[in-house]
This record gives C-alpha cells, sequence and structure tokens, in this order.
C-alpha cells in the first residue's frame, strides 16, 4: 500500500486502467485501387463480417465512389478506421491527401479486368514511390477471385513485378480475395493489423472507445 | 412515452421519416433541385427568402426536405434547421468559380457544427450542364473536401434545369440512410 501511495504512481496506474478499459489504439487505412476494382464491396464486406451489428448496405447496391467512405473494425484492442476513396482517373489527384495521416494502405485490383491491369499497375507505382507513404504496409488485394476466369495471383505478380523494387522496406503481401462471397477479407485484415501494430514509425492515435 | 412507442413503433415498421437539408448559396439552383425532385418538372423559382419545405417519397422511404434560402444575410439561420438532420445536400454552381471559397467557408462553418456530426454529406455539382462546369475533383478540392477525414461524402453531377444526375443522387442516398438505420 505504501508504494501505492505517491501520487505520480496512483496517477499512472488509474491512467494505464482507464486507457485499458476505454480506449484503443486507432490506425487509419486507406483503401485504394481503380474505379470498379471493388473497394467499397470490400468495406461493406469487411464491416459486416466485423461487426455483429452492423446491418451492411446490400452490396449489388453499392455504385461509383466519387468522395469518401468511411468504417470501423474493431480487431481485438485495435481499431481500423477505414478510407475508401473513389478510385476514377480524374479523383486520384485526392488520394495523396491523405497519405500522410495514413498507417496502411489496402491496393485493389479487378482480377477479372485483363485489360486494365497496366493502368492499375501505373497507379501501384505512384501509389508506392510516393515518400508520404514510406515504410507504411501495403496489402495488395486480388479481388473477384470467385470469378472461374479471373487471373491467378502468380498471373498479377507477373504484371506487378518491375515495381517490387519500388516497394522497399515495408511489410507486402498480395492476397487472393472476393470481396462479394468475403473470401481473404478476414485474413487480409488481420494481416494488417499484425502489420500497422508492429510499425513503430507510425504510432496510433488514442480514441475512446463509443 | 409518447416519444418511447413512436419510437418501437418505427422500429417494427421502418418507417420513419429522412430529415434532409438542401444548402448552399443563393442561385445554386436549391429550390429547383426541391421541386425537380417533387413534381418531377421544372418551376420558375424566385429568390427564397425563408424556406420551402416539401414530403418527397422515393423507393418507400419518405424524406423531409428542406430547402433554405441562401442569401448572405440569411444564412445565419440555417443553424435553426440542423438537429435531427440525416443528411445535407450541398449545392454548388459548378460554373461559379468567383464564390466557390465562399461556398467553401460555409459548408466548412456548417460542418463544425455538432449537431451534423452525423448527418452524410452529399454535394450537388449543379448545373453541370454549361459549359466550363467545374469537374468533381476540382470541386472536391475548391470545397476542402479531402480534409473530411471522419465523415461519409460523396459528390454527384447534377443539372437541376436537365434533370441528370438527380435519380442517381437520390438512390445512392436511400441506399446510404438504409445501411445506416
Amino acid at each position: 500500500m505504501t508504494s501505492l501511495g505517491s501520487p505520480g504512481r496512483m496517477y499512472t496506474l488509474l491512467s494505464g486502467l482507464y486507457k485499458y478499459m476505454f480506449q484503443k489504439d486507432e490506425y487509419c487505412i486507406l483503401i485504394l485501387g481503380l474505379d470498379n476494382a471493388g473497394k467499397t464491396t470490400f468495406l461493406e464486406q469487411s464491416k459486416t463480417r466485423f461487426n455483429k451489428q452492423y446491418k451492411g448496405m446490400s452490396l449489388s447496391k453499392i455504385t461509383t465512389t466519387v468522395g469518401l467512405n468511411i468504417g470501423t473494425v474493431d480487431v481485438g484492442k485495435t481499431r481500423l478506421m477505414f478510407w475508401d476513396l473513389g478510385g476514377q482517373e480524374e479523383l486520384q489527384s485526392l488520394w495523396d491527401k491523405y497519405y500522410a495521416e495514413c498507417h496502411g494502405v489496402i491496393y485493389v485490383i479487378d482480377s477479372t479486368d485483363e485489360e486494365r491491369l497496366s493502368e492499375s499497375k501505373q497507379a501501384f507505382e505512384k501509389v508506392v514511390a510516393s515518400e508520404a507513404l514510406d515504410g507504411v504496409p501495403i496489402l495488395v488485394l486480388a479481388n473477384k477471385q470467385d470469378v472461374e476466369t479471373c487471373l491467378s495471383i502468380p498471373d498479377i505478380k507477373t504484371a506487378f513485378s518491375d515495381c517490387t523494387c519500388k516497394i522497399g522496406r515495408r511489410d507486402c503481401l498480395t492476397q487472393a480475395c472476393s470481396a462479394l462471397t468475403g473470401k481473404g477479407v478476414r485474413e487480409g485484415i488481420e494481416w494488417m493489423v499484425k502489420c500497422v501494430v508492429r510499425n513503430v514509425h507510425r504510432p496510433p492515435r488514442q480514441r475512446d472507445i463509443t | 412515452m409518447g416519444g418511447f412507442f413512436s419510437s418501437i413503433f418505427s422500429s417494427l415498421f421502418g418507417t420513419r421519416e429522412m430529415r434532409i437539408l438542401i444548402l448552399g448559396l443563393d442561385g445554386a439552383g436549391k429550390t429547383t433541385i426541391l421541386y425537380r425532385l417533387q413534381v418531377g418538372e421544372v418551376v420558375t423559382t424566385i429568390p427564397t427568402i425563408g424556406f420551402n419545405v416539401e414530403t418527397v417519397t422515393y423507393k418507400n422511404l419518405k424524406f423531409q426536405v428542406w430547402d433554405l434560402g441562401g442569401q448572405t444575410s440569411i444564412r445565419p439561420y440555417w443553424r435553426c434547421y440542423y438537429s435531427n438532420t440525416d443528411a445535407v445536400i450541398y449545392v454548388v454552381d459548378s460554373c461559379d468559380r468567383d464564390r466557390i471559397g465562399i461556398s467553401k467557408s460555409e459548408l466548412v462553418a456548417m460542418l463544425e457544427e455538432e449537431e451534423l456530426r452525423k448527418a452524410i454529406l452529399v454535394v450537388f455539382a449543379n448545373k453541370q450542364d454549361m459549359e466550363q462546369a467545374m469537374t468533381p475533383s476540382e470541386m472536391a478540392n475548391s470545397l476542402g473536401l479531402p480534409a473530411l477525414k471522419d465523415r461519409k461524402w460523396q459528390i454527384f453531377k447534377t443539372s437541376a434545369t436537365k434533370g441528370t444526375g438527380l435519380d442517381e443522387a437520390m438512390e445512392w442516398l436511400v441506399e446510404t440512410l438504409k445501411s445506416r438505420q
């Protein structure tokens, strides 16, 4: 009891307890990729999978984003705050406004759209080359894997192979996924949580649990 | 007590009326949009002093839509209408580059209000039928939208006089509000 008597220690103890009970570490995750890649569908699927009370949007009703969709997902003591941005070429100029504050990037690729794969690669190259995203973990989602004729992970990795050197020293994973059916969504998010937590260069924001 | 029963009633039958505000500078096209949504026609409008309010039903969802006058002298009264608002439709004249800065500062001031913290923001980049109209990214930057990190927002290109973009926008609003209920 005597050791607790010092007000300094008491404060540390109580503030630690308060943090433990009422605060979560919040990390901001950007969802990028060309239009029609499935970014918003991925976000809605994640929200539905991780929040039991959440009645998601019906996935078939999702339309083109010209703006920002947000969403939070709690995984244990960690909260991910998603920013899902419009992917049309004209809107890509808005992406870098979010780089400084983000802790991780999810880059979504439409695996069924071979024609626009090189366009997607160019946009990806710009993202990874950006200094404001230095060291930020990147999850590449090869989406729409529920479609039989889609490109495989090796196909996509080959197409993106000349970006490898630009990725540099950061965590990067290519994950097969179907935002529509939910396959690969949980794995992707759990990987992202692991990476943002261990990345000491971008500490989380602390938020009260509401 | 009445509020308690009515909230049970509405949760059982899911028919809560959505409250939408249409805001923006004078001459942006707010009243034209309101009556396009309500009667589906272009009506001749005069500058609104005060407000117009109409009930609009879209895909089984009832909206109470308030169109507030946009002139400088009456903008301070917008805040009297903020409580319980589900979404704000912010109308901008896409050709009025001279006043986009004023439009931005009115928007920023509005979004700082606690009562609108949970409201969805829909920007109508109106008058897209005109040449020289701003593109969505131009509009987003001029209005400072990338600085909003905790709020869902979306831009629609509209032309209230031609009727383009409005259906799309309402459809989006219906789906978005449904998933929030």
